[in-house]
């Protein structure tokens, strides 16, 4: 079996351009979730987000989406090394729901009030979701296999199995894989509709949590097989052991009421990790601060794992839920966490649910000494993924 | 994808709903055996497009279904539920799914913004949010199937169907589900096709879903299913162009991955994904004679007769094995031509995305 390495890792995030500036945030157990700035949020009852300060350079006639993605892969493989002609040949899959959608809705909404709108062949270019991974083929010269995943939420997470089974089934041995989202009006108003978000920073975990917080950002990385990593002398940041994909099967919006879709995905990641639930000493939780999600992932986890083991946090509650760039942020968390020896924590944490039977590592980062880590992700429509991550 | 499937793949149910042919393997035959189009229809100030009759989808949904989904998931469900019934798998089949959509659920996303348009934060739909979310169609017909492995939505412009039974392929053949349903789905919206005229996509549009089960051919073999088909290689790769636009480049390394996976030098006969967007269809054409050399093959697409969109990738699939089967390749003057052999199912979207499939008889 092709064991599946990380290379490079790339990140846009509500701490701003890089991976330094998105590690010094988690470690350091900042919310980075404040007033809503891109889009008008009057009249609704929350008005909060953790937006991305700043967009790379680039095109304007690129969509923002198409710009935090950018700066996020092209960190990665120059954090990865790989010039030119590796990159000719590797695999881009991109995880993705909003695509370009915040310039397409201001396009929109002007034409519907007879303002004067953008150009829209420009806004409705990149609207879809695939427009990311075209554009960063294009800009990048990846020129491999390449597709776009839509599983909501847990999109970015899921790119990264996608890649890994690209290389595992001798199709490229090196690819760029992960998710990107802006802030849009369509989320945004989508989730208040749902009445899922909460008007103050959102509290994973915690015994008086009220909703979700948006946030927008990209985080890319270069996967390789150990062994051309290894002939190219480069260290790996970690290996991606496994992964386990399920769906519920039970509800467009809500996931199944005992966790076991979920439960089953961290299962199946184990197992493909050959790794026993007791060596896994991290879980980076979907944990979205809605009471349904992080009571039923707490039970499911409690399944795997056992009460009181392994940590557990919610790096949500300082970048908000990304969406389809969660999963992939979280990936790089996660092999943050392993590397720096660091669990960072779950912001905002005051008082633990009681339902909640382990250890949520409350507002401050924690050291530790991790063997085995994994990244739970789960989306619309009952989309399960657990990523296991192994020390180097 | 693979080069190197471990498990052969096998075809063991069809589902097809579009303006020219609704039903299972033995309805598609009836059709390819004497292939007809449906009309093109002009609606508003749109270009004509082939649209399903407003009939159809009421016959296959059940009221209620028909209450709770979006138009473009009641297309997913009612072709997968077709596909899953012909292949007689049960809900304890290790089922996965994976839809290829170009477009997504349209008409939801601009109904779920007029109504904040219109009424603010109160017109907002709790109901329509979401379906503008692109995955809405492959987790109603996981529901549908009950299908609780590998849940996938893939969007690429133009090949989303191929490209989804290209990735279902790989996951049967890896090993990683014992069956998947996959295929492709999309409706026609007017603002989308607006959008695709700006953007230069001049092809003749249409709507419609297909889906193919497909399964481990032991797996099936096993359970007595009836073997449609076989999928004995496929790849997909990109070739370089700019996004949404057309490229140059015309080495093909999909095809000769499929081939190589086939064991074959050449294929006997084409599906190609011509659409009639002219710099497109120019650019197929010249990567699939370059992939040929000096050898002539014969080609056709089904997208002229049914208007494009993401299920005539699958209904390319399905097709193919048809006329692996019959020894018939049908043509756009509603006959049909005889053919042995395997069939190569090729896709090449705007953006470069590129699919090549190798058809054989069961």
């Amino acid at each position: 079996m092709t064991r599946v390495v990380v290379t490079g890792l790339g990140v846009t995030s509500p701490f701003g351009a890089g991976v330094k500036a998105y590690w010094a945030g988690l470690a350091g157990g900042v919310c980075a979730i404040r007033p809503l700035t891109l889009i008008d949020a009057s009249g609704f009852r929350c008005r909060i987000a953790a937006e991305v300060p700043e967009v790379g350079t680039g095109s304007a006639r690129r969509s923002r989406a198409d710009r935090l993605a950018l700066a996020a892969a092209a960190e990665a493989l120059e954090d990865a090394g790989l010039g030119a002609a590796d990159r000719a040949g590797a695999a881009l899959v991109v995880g993705a729901v909003g695509g370009g959608m915040l310039e397409a809705e201001s396009w929109y909404w002007a034409r519907t009030r007879g303002e004067r709108a953008p150009r829209w062949a420009a806004s409705l270019r990149g609207m879809l979701p695939a427009a990311h991974a075209e554009t960063l083929a294009h800009r990048l010269g990846l020129d491999g296999p390449r597709h776009t995943v839509v599983t909501a939420c847990s999109s970015g997470a899921v790119a990264l199995a996608e890649a890994a089974e690209l290389i595992t089934d001798g199709v490229v041995d090196v690819a760029v894989a992960g998710g990107v989202d802006a802030v849009t009006r369509m989320c945004f108003m989508g989730f208040n509709a749902l009445r899922l978000l909460d008007p103050e920073p959102c509290r994973p975990f915690d015994r008086d949590r009220r909703g979700m917080s948006i946030g927008e950002g990209a985080a890319f990385v270069v996967l390789e097989s150990a062994e051309r990593a290894r002939s190219r002398g480069r260290r790996a940041h970690a290996e991606l052991a496994g992964h386990g994909s399920t769906t519920d099967a039970y509800h467009v919006t809500a996931p199944q009421p005992q966790g076991e879709g979920m439960a089953r995905a961290m299962r199946a990641a184990l197992d493909a990790a050959r790794a026993d639930p007791t060596a896994v000493g991290y879980v980076n939780a979907h944990g979205t601060a809605t009471p349904q999600n992080d009571r039923i992932e707490a039970s499911a986890i409690t399944q795997v794992f056992g009460a009181g083991r392994p940590l557990v946090s919610s790096t949500k509650s300082m970048i908000g839920h990304t969406m389809a760039a969660a999963g992939s942020l979280e990936a790089v968390a996660t092999i943050l966490a392993l590397t720096h020896e660091i669990v960072p924590p779950t912001a905002n944490l005051s008082t633990p649910d009681p339902e909640v039977e382990f250890d949520c590592v409350p507002r401050t980062a924690r050291e530790a000494a991790i063997e085995l880590a994994m990244s739970n992700s789960f989306g619309f429509g009952g989309q399960n993924i657990a990523l296991v991550f192994r020390r180097v | 994808m693979s080069a190197l499937p471990r498990r052969e793949v096998v075809i063991t149910g069809v589902g097809v709903v579009n303006a020219a042919v609704v039903g299972a393997w033995p309805a598609l035959g009836a059709w390819l055996d004497r292939p007809a189009s449906a009309p093109p229809r002009q609606l508003g100030r749109e270009r004509p497009a082939v649209r399903l009759p407003e009939a159809t989808l009421p016959g296959l949904i059940d009221p209620v279904d028909g209450r709770r989904l979006s138009r473009v998931c009641q297309l997913t469900v009612a072709a997968v539920r077709l596909a899953v019934a012909e292949a007689g798998l049960g809900p304890a089949a290790g089922l996965g799914v994976v839809v290829g959509s170009e477009l997504g659920d349209f008409s939801s996303t601009i109904a779920f913004a007029d109504g904040y348009l219109e009424r603010g934060p109160a017109g907002l739909s709790a109901l329509l949010f979401p379906n503008t979310v692109m995955n809405t169609m492959a987790a109603t017909a996981a529901i549908a199937a009950t299908a609780r492995e590998l849940t996938l939505t893939l969007n690429v412009p133009t090949i989303a169907g191929e490209l989804a039974v290209a990735r279902g392929v790989a996951a049967v053949a890896g090993g990683r589900v014992d069956a998947v349903v996959a295929g492709g789905v999309d409706e026609l919206n007017p603002l989308v096709a607006q959008m695709l005229d700006v953007l230069g996509d001049g092809g003749l549009r249409g709507e419609g879903a297909t889906f193919l089960v497909l399964e481990a051919e032991s797996a099936a073999r096993a359970r007595g299913a009836a073997v449609l088909g076989r999928l004995t290689g496929a790849a997909w790769r990109a070739l370089p162009a700019r996004p949404w636009g057309v490229g140059r480049q015309v080495a093909s390394r999909a095809i000769a991955e499929a081939l190589a996976r086939a064991g074959r030098s050449s294929p006997d006969w084409i599906y190609v994904s011509a659409s009639g967007d002219g710099p497109r269809d120019v650019w197929e054409s010249r990567v699939v004679a370059t992939a040929l050399g000096d050898r002539s093959v014969p080609s056709v697409s089904l997208a002229s007769l049914v208007g494009h969109h993401a299920g005539v990738g699958a209904l390319h699939v399905a097709a193919a094995a048809w006329t692996a089967q019959s020894g018939r390749l049908p043509t756009s003057t509603g006959a049909t031509a005889r053919v042995s052999g395997a069939g190569l199912v090729h896709g090449l979207g705007r953006g470069g995305g590129h699919v090549a499939l190798m058809v054989e008889a069961a």
